[in-house]
């Protein structure tokens, strides 16, 4: 039940506590670090797609002044472990690797070799200095060349460039299509995009100290910290069995989280295969060696020499740094050998051609539909690029599983079938970029569009026809998780329909079209499982729901001050502001009087997950909310031992601890703190929960446009950019606003300016902003927010709208496009639409 | 905005041999040994510690390095430090007039929840203290050119132009002029 409390902050915009040092130049971003004698790292880079390494001249750049070492592949294999991927699935082949290339590299930006100088400059002197021999490889380029069985695999032990293929059926497909009025198939090509925060990666090795200590800018520190221990902690770890219990506590959680995968799948798990790791072994039998001596070393590890990783102000992210890098590994791998402390900052040449690129993607899809419009099946062929090296600790085979829970959206369908392909290609590694399975709303939304014209259809008929909505919910997604009553997409829909008047817009257009002006309207309706039901993660994944657990711990220091310990990892998404804001409300105390703590390893409550798939604002939030309440009952109960006054009688308001009506006779959480240390035997005051996200459900919104498409330039022009949302109960509106236009606007670049344009022998050729362009002031339209709450009484109901823009945006213009391009019979199967590809579809010019 | 000669009394040096400058750095004057190679970021960031300057691409299109250099927005990542020998120099470190306080255009950036992540910051608001210098009372349309050599991947622009326009109402004490919304009639990437 949602409980009466001081609702001061929730629900206002509050200015921003980050401001106060961000606006004045007095942030700490991770190239504002600096320690004792550092020394600084640069990269050795292919400059082949594919080839092997058939010489490495390393000896000038070693002797060159000021460099401090020239490590190779081969000799830093020497001291690290590969990566290996902690998530196998059935079917899928996902390579080991190690931090640097050795023999062969597999895409333009393998790192070959990491130079370590007195200043970046110096080492970008030596990189010159160091001559690489190539053998060239035939390449993998494209998604169709990887299933071309000629061209010989990137992984050689995968036997072919597909990684995986699995198909995952609901319902009875062929009965379905069969008994159906109508099939309708199409072939949907989304493009490379790339996350690109204006800070790009980097981090700070310094073993000055007692302990490592590993400064980054990642979304996710302890994630990091232990993927650094797993990659460098190859036998100078098997030193102290103290290290090994000083662990218990995360081995004992490690063990929990184990456990409880292995009883949610003992089913699968006794079947031959399903866990992947028998496939995996099967195929390179190797990868048990490395296994078995990351396990082992881990396990004997030394605490403190597993590196404390800090991180403080981020630049953005998107989800591009939630991946911990193989340079990350090299840095600290380094700084280990020679124990000297080492900074590393990714230029942005190296930030776009190798940190992250998202969404190769093709998708085949047919859809069974009766004449009256009522849709029946739903059957798609997806290909799925994962680049040449598969991220850590996730990559495309984990977006896929979402995809396939997802693709269906909240349409009430009867049968449902998802077949995946997973590719290597000779191309940047696939991360999470800001709604990681977006193009499933993409795809579902474009083909709705293209149903609703073959049978002669509006597309808000179609879509307001199947979309489950209050009348028949609660109800089941095909692909398994519960629409909630609460579930609001198809309200989302109506309101956006009404905001925008379409029955005058369409009047506007056919008078338009008249004058030989091209306008359309398009619209795209999604949900997103932030938090999501609490039967989402098992449909993504079995098993894996308590892994995606939330712990807030909250604390009072002697002074008064209410600390918010969060594994939440902020890069613009104004925690320490809104964590404060609901904190606040619930303890009763000025904002003032909370400070969040965040990106220390050393002080975060443990959780392999971290700021990502708009979690920070349900789960954190929502996490927020009990360890806070945890905490007030505790500061209650002892404030009424010190008042001599029934607990229920109290109440805590502006800091001060009272009997109700009874201001004068208070205390102040400082008077409460400082009892119970000065009391022997004690138990401090600690609010702690361990989050699953409770009843708050989905989050959903329809996005609008109208655009008018001018077939003198190609420009698209957005007139009018609308999204109704419902993200349950708004803590700071001016932060939820600034998501939603955020995420819309990465939408707009997807689909009108940038791409991650390799040549046809797989050569970046997007390596600096003037190739790969991110949109302006100039570019982004205003974009109006309609917010939508339906009225419940779950606590804490915050739904998350990080990834949401993002979502939307690329169906909702490419939608409009095509509407406004109909009359000329241009059909858009693809999302990457710069002003010459709309001249090219239009017929304006010839097709390159 | 082309960048200052070196002025009188500055003698080229040797490969290998760093430069002595001097410049005035938020109203400091600064006298420092530089490597001749090394930007005016570079030497703000690393030389004076003035980290509050950030780089973004250091290829002079983000704008997040842009500072203030006698009087005009100049790309930091684009211009020599030896070139900066006898200019004044504005960084956002120097924007409030004293520690603790913030500028009007901080202010306002903080009222609106301007950014985001905050690492475009120095850009933009350099960016803008050089509009407001050269036209107090800009219409939205004027700020949203202004600003369109910055790039933020955050916000969508909408809450930094809603800044500025706000920082204009603090410092004229008026709204800002009545604009339009913004013009999208040309691609400024094609």
């Amino acid at each position: 039940m949602r409980e009466s409390i001081a609702g001061k902050y929730v629900g206002s915009t509050v200015t921003r506590v980050e401001d106060k040092r961000l606006l004045i130049g007095e942030g700490r971003y991770v190239d504002d670090v600096v320690v004792d004698d550092m020394l600084h790292a640069a990269f050795v880079r292919s400059t082949m797609p594919h080839a092997l390494v058939t010489g490495l001249r390393v000896e000038a750049a070693r002797r060159h002044p000021g460099v401090h070492a020239v490590i190779t592949g081969a000799e830093m294999q020497a001291y690290t472990n590969p990566f290996v991927s902690p998530f196998m699935m059935a079917n899928l082949y996902t390579p080991y690797y190690w931090p640097l290339a050795i023999e062969r590299v597999r895409l333009v930006g393998d790192p070959i070799a990491i130079v370590v100088a007195d200043s970046r400059a110096i080492a970008e002197d030596a990189i010159g200095l160091i001559e690489v021999d190539y053998e060239p490889l035939p390449t993998v380029a494209t998604l169709h060349e990887a299933l071309d069985a000629s061209i010989a695999p990137i992984w050689p032990k995968a036997k072919s460039n597909v990684l995986m293929h699995q198909t995952h059926t609901f319902g009875d497909v062929d009965d379905v299509f069969s008994a159906a009025d109508n099939v309708f198939s199409e072939t949907f090509t989304a493009h490379r995009q790339s996350n690109q925060p204006m800070e790009t990666r980097g981090c700070v090795a310094d073993v000055s100290g007692d302990e490592v200590v590993f400064h980054a800018n990642t979304q996710s520190s302890h994630m990091l910290r232990w993927m650094l221990a797993a990659v460098t902690s190859r036998e100078r770890g098997l030193t102290s069995l103290r290290g090994l219990r000083a662990q218990s506590d995360k081995l004992k959680a490690l063990g929990a989280g184990a456990k409880a995968f292995v009883t949610a799948n003992e089913d699968e798990l006794s079947k031959s295969d399903s866990s992947g790791m028998p496939y995996l072994v099967r195929k390179d039998p190797s990868i048990l060696r490395h296994l078995n001596r990351i396990t082992a070393n881990l396990l004997a590890q030394d605490l403190s020499s597993v590196p404390r990783v800090v991180a403080d102000d981020i630049g953005g992210a998107f989800g591009v740094k939630g991946h911990p890098g193989r340079e990350d590994a090299a840095v600290l791998a380094a700084a280990l050998q020679l124990g000297r402390s080492i900074k590393w900052i990714e230029d942005r040449n190296e930030h776009l051609m190798v940190s992250g690129h998202s969404r190769e993607e093709e998708y085949r899809i047919s859809v069974a539909v009766d004449d009256d419009g009522t849709i029946r099946g739903l059957k798609a062929s997806l290909l799925m690029d994962n680049g040449a090296y598969p991220a850590m600790p996730f990559s495309a085979p984990t977006f896929s599983n979402i995809i396939k829970v997802m693709l269906p959206g909240a349409y009430k369908w009867d049968a449902y079938e998802l077949d995946v392909r997973i590719t290597a290609s000779n191309k940047c590694q696939v991360v999470a970029y800001r709604g990681p399975w977006a193009n499933e709303t993409w795809v579902r939304e474009r083909m709705l569009d293209v149903v609703a014209r073959k049978l002669g259809m509006t597309p808000e008929a179609l879509r307001l026809k199947n979309l489950h909505g209050p009348a028949d919910l609660p109800a089941k997604m095909i692909s398994g998780p519960t629409l909630d009553p609460l579930m609001t997409a198809r309200t989302t829909l109506e309101r956006a329909l009404e905001a925008v008047d379409i029955d005058a817009f369409r009047v506007e257009q056919a008078e338009a079209l008249a004058q030989g002006r091209y306008l359309g309207i398009g619209f795209a309706t999604y949900h997103e499982a932030a938090p999501g039901p609490s039967d989402f993660a098992d449909a993504v994944r079995p098993g894996s729901k308590p892994a995606l657990n939330e712990t807030i711990r909250t604390t009072v220091d002697p002074d008064g001050m209410v600390n918010v310990y969060t594994s939440q990892m902020p890069h613009g998404q104004s925690h320490e502001t809104t964590y404060a804001q609901v904190a606040a409300d619930e303890l009763g105390v000025p904002m003032e009087q909370i400070r969040v703590v965040f990106g220390d390893t050393s002080q975060t409550p443990f959780s392999l997950l971290g700021t990502g798939g708009s979690r920070g604002g349900p789960m954190g939030g929502g996490a927020t909310t009990y360890a806070s309440r945890d905490l007030r009952r505790q500061i209650l109960d002892e404030a009424s031992k010190m008042l001599e006054a029934n607990v229920d009688d109290l109440a805590i308001v502006d800091g001060n601890v009272h009997v109700a009506g009874v201001p004068a006779r208070g205390l102040s959480l400082a008077d409460v703190a400082a009892s119970v240390a000065s009391t022997p035997g004690a138990a401090p005051l600690v609010g702690t929960v361990d989050y699953d996200g409770g009843d708050v459900g989905w989050v959903q919104a329809t996005h609008v446009a109208k655009v008018e498409v001018d077939l003198d330039t190609g420009f698209v022009k957005i007139l009018q950019y609308l999204v109704a949302e419902d993200c349950g109960a708004v803590i700071n509106p001016a932060v939820v606003e600034g998501q939603v236009r955020g995420g819309v606007a990465q939408g707009v670049g997807a689909v009108l300016y940038e791409r991650a344009t390799y040549d046809a022998d797989a050569n970046f050729q997007a390596g600096t902003f003037m190739d790969y362009l991110i949109p302006t002031s100039m570019e982004i339209p205003d974009i109006d927010i309609i917010h939508i709450e339906t009225p419940n009484t779950i606590t804490a109901n915050f739904r998350g709208v990080g990834e949401g823009g993002m979502i939307g945006s690329p169906p909702t213009l490419t939608n409009a496009i095509e509407d406004a391009l109909g009359p000329l019979g241009v059909k858009i199967r693809e999302q990457h639409l710069p002003p010459t590809r709309i001249l090219e579809l239009a017929g304006v010019i010839a097709v390159e | 905005m082309s960048p200052n000669t070196p002025s009188s009394g500055f003698e080229p040096v040797e490969p290998g041999q760093t430069a002595a400058i001097e410049m005035t750095v938020n109203g400091q004057r600064c006298s420092i040994d530089v490597e001749p190679r090394s930007t005016l970021a570079e030497v703000l960031r690393t030389n004076l510690g003035l980290t509050g300057t950030h780089l973004g691409c250091e290829h002079g299109v983000c704008g997040a390095c842009t500072v203030i250099v006698d009087g005009a927005p100049v790309r930091s990542c684009l211009m020599l430090g030896v070139q900066a020998h006898g200019t004044q120099v504005l960084t956002i470190e120097g924007l409030a007039p004293a520690p603790g306080e913030m500028h009007p255009i901080q202010r306002a950036f903080s009222d609106k929840l301007g950014f985001q992540c905050a690492f475009c910051a120095p850009g933009f608001l350099m960016t803008t203290w050089a509009l407001l210098e050269s036209n107090p009372e800009p219409t939205r349309v004027e700020i949203t050119e202004a600003l369109s050599g910055n790039l933020c991947r955050c916000t969508g622009y909408r809450s930094i132009i809603d800044s500025v326009e706000h920082a204009v109402q603090i410092t004229t004490g008026r709204a800002a002029g009545s604009g339009a919304a913004p013009s999208q009639e040309t691609d400024s990437h094609a």
